[in-house]
């Protein structure tokens, strides 16, 4: 059988069809996890949590506009609603401190605490780090394109940002990840060089 | 569209090299960071197990919207606004009974009979007294229903009252407009001068009765608006008669004022019951299963 598109599926579901729900959640679950597991450094479980969110959000749609793309729709939510969470945790940590520099609203801390310490050793750590480094725009766009593989159409789509955007983003996220995520074998040369 | 669950798509350099040429990174540039996007597919991020999907789906299915197939086939029908309308306007036909037909066509052939025996000198200022009287029987017609306690009745009728208003709006002033082009063509075949302008001056007066009386009957009963609606006309004609404005030629523009406020006070009527009676707003989807 042939097998159905994120949009049939969609309107299939607003008429409250089950089964249609269980093929998209199943298809876009892992994805989304992903996604939105590289946008909040790794914490699987508020990706789980945000994951169903999303979902849930999708689903209380009191309409379904006929062949509106579901994939730019389902991102859309769940980039915001990442963005919503960590503005708040921002928002909270400001509150805390009594640091007047501002609310920076950055994805993660980006200074380690014993806990990074003890992820150091785990393979991805550092790509995890120079990922959190980033901010926001550039690392949205980069884990849309290099880890979801969005179309920059899509990514546009997702983000309603024009083209030209999403690549200029993405060559400066590509730029300043470099210095970041110098190969393996170069650093051991270098700590080679060094000894 | 597919969606493979991958959790890095680009293990092979050339697939990454390509989507750099993308971005209009290439040569030496290129060979610097290519070597760090490699290193992307060192995080890995967590697959779900199917348990993990089955418990989301158990938490998403309370919010699964529950609407009837026979509701859902409504909705999208509901997409062609125009087609929507028109197959309500048709059902409402049948509201109009003969007689309603017959005696606007008599009044249209009095008009006509007026201009064409030079029986009456004003011309124009016969058509503005009788075309109204189309306006009043419509109105009086078409929504006699709105002091008949109806409302429950009509919300829990698919279309909404202001798509039935609209609806009934489309026959009257549809058949009228009929009615006044036919005026227009004997006119002109009986070689009447200004046939415009006389058709304009039947057509107009009787949108703007059209739409004072509907405002009105927001407020009064409708049998109540409507006569107001003709009598502040006519009072409006024979105030303007007496007075200087007498001695102005009749101008199209001049007879088309009229009509323009009367679909000024149409649209005002119509976001009123618009904005009071959206049957979306009073039966929200939850009830409406």
């Amino acid at each position: 059988m042939e097998e159905r598109s994120d949009e049939q599926l969609m309107q299939a579901v607003m008429s409250g069809d089950q089964p249609a729900l269980s093929v998209l959640v199943t298809r876009h679950h892992g994805p989304l996890l992903g996604y939105l597991y590289r946008l909040v450094n790794g914490d699987r479980q508020l990706a789980e949590d945000l994951v169903q969110e999303a979902f849930l959000r999708l689903l209380r749609q009191r309409s379904y506009r006929a062949g509106r793309p579901v994939k730019p729709w389902l991102y859309a939510i769940a980039t915001n609603l990442a963005r919503d969470h960590f503005k708040s945790a921002a928002v909270r940590r400001a509150g805390r401190d009594s640091d007047d520099s501002g609310v920076l609203l950055v994805l993660a801390d980006t200074a380690p605490g014993p806990e990074d310490h003890a992820l150091a050793s785990e393979r991805g750590s550092e790509v995890r780090a120079a990922l959190a480094r980033l901010s926001e725009e550039h690392r949205v766009v980069l884990v849309l394109r290099f880890y979801q593989g969005f179309s920059l159409q899509e990514i546009a789509d997702t983000l309603e940002i024009p083209l030209g955007t999403v690549k200029s983003r993405l060559s400066v996220g590509v730029h300043r990840l470099r210095p970041m995520l110098s190969p393996v074998d170069d650093v051991a040369g270098i700590k080679k060089g060094v000894n | 569209m597919s969606h493979p669950h991958v959790p890095y798509p680009f293990e092979q350099p050339e697939q990454l090299a390509e989507m750099l040429n993308e971005l209009d990174i290439s040569g030496e540039e290129m060979a610097e960071v290519l070597p760090a996007l490699e290193r992307l597919a060192e995080w890995e991020a967590p697959e779900p197990a199917p348990a993990d999907t089955r418990l989301l789906l158990s938490a998403l299915l309370p919010a699964l919207p529950n609407i009837s197939p026979v509701r859902q086939a409504i909705r999208e029908h509901q997409r062609d606004r125009v087609a929507v309308l028109l197959s309500i306007a048709r059902a409402q036909v049948s509201l109009f009974g003969l007689g309603f037909w017959l005696v606007s066509a008599l009044i249209t052939l009095i008009g006509a009979g007026v201009v064409l025996s030079n029986l009456v000198h004003e011309q124009a200022l016969a058509l503005r007294v009788i075309g109204p009287l189309l306006a009043y029987l419509g109105t009086i017609v078409a929504f006699r229903g709105t002091r008949a306690r109806t409302l429950e009745l009509e919300l829990a009728c698919l279309p909404s009252p202001f798509q039935l208003t609209l609806a009934r709006l489309v026959v009257v002033l549809g058949y009228d407009v009929a009615l006044g082009l036919a005026l227009s063509l004997s006119l002109w075949l009986g070689g009447a001068g200004q046939v415009l302008t006389l058709t304009l001056s039947w057509l107009m007066p009787l949108l703007l009765i059209v739409g004072l009386a509907l405002l009105l009957s927001l407020r009064l009963s409708l049998p109540s608006a409507a006569s107001l609606a003709y009598v502040v006309w006519i009072a409006a004609v024979v105030a303007g008669h007496a007075s200087h404005l007498q001695g102005l030629p009749p101008t199209p523009l001049m007879a088309a004022l009229p009509g323009c406020l009367g679909v000024v006070l149409l649209a005002v009527v119509l976001l009123r019951l618009h904005l009071r009676l959206d049957q979306d707003h009073l039966l929200p989807h939850e009830y409406s299963r």
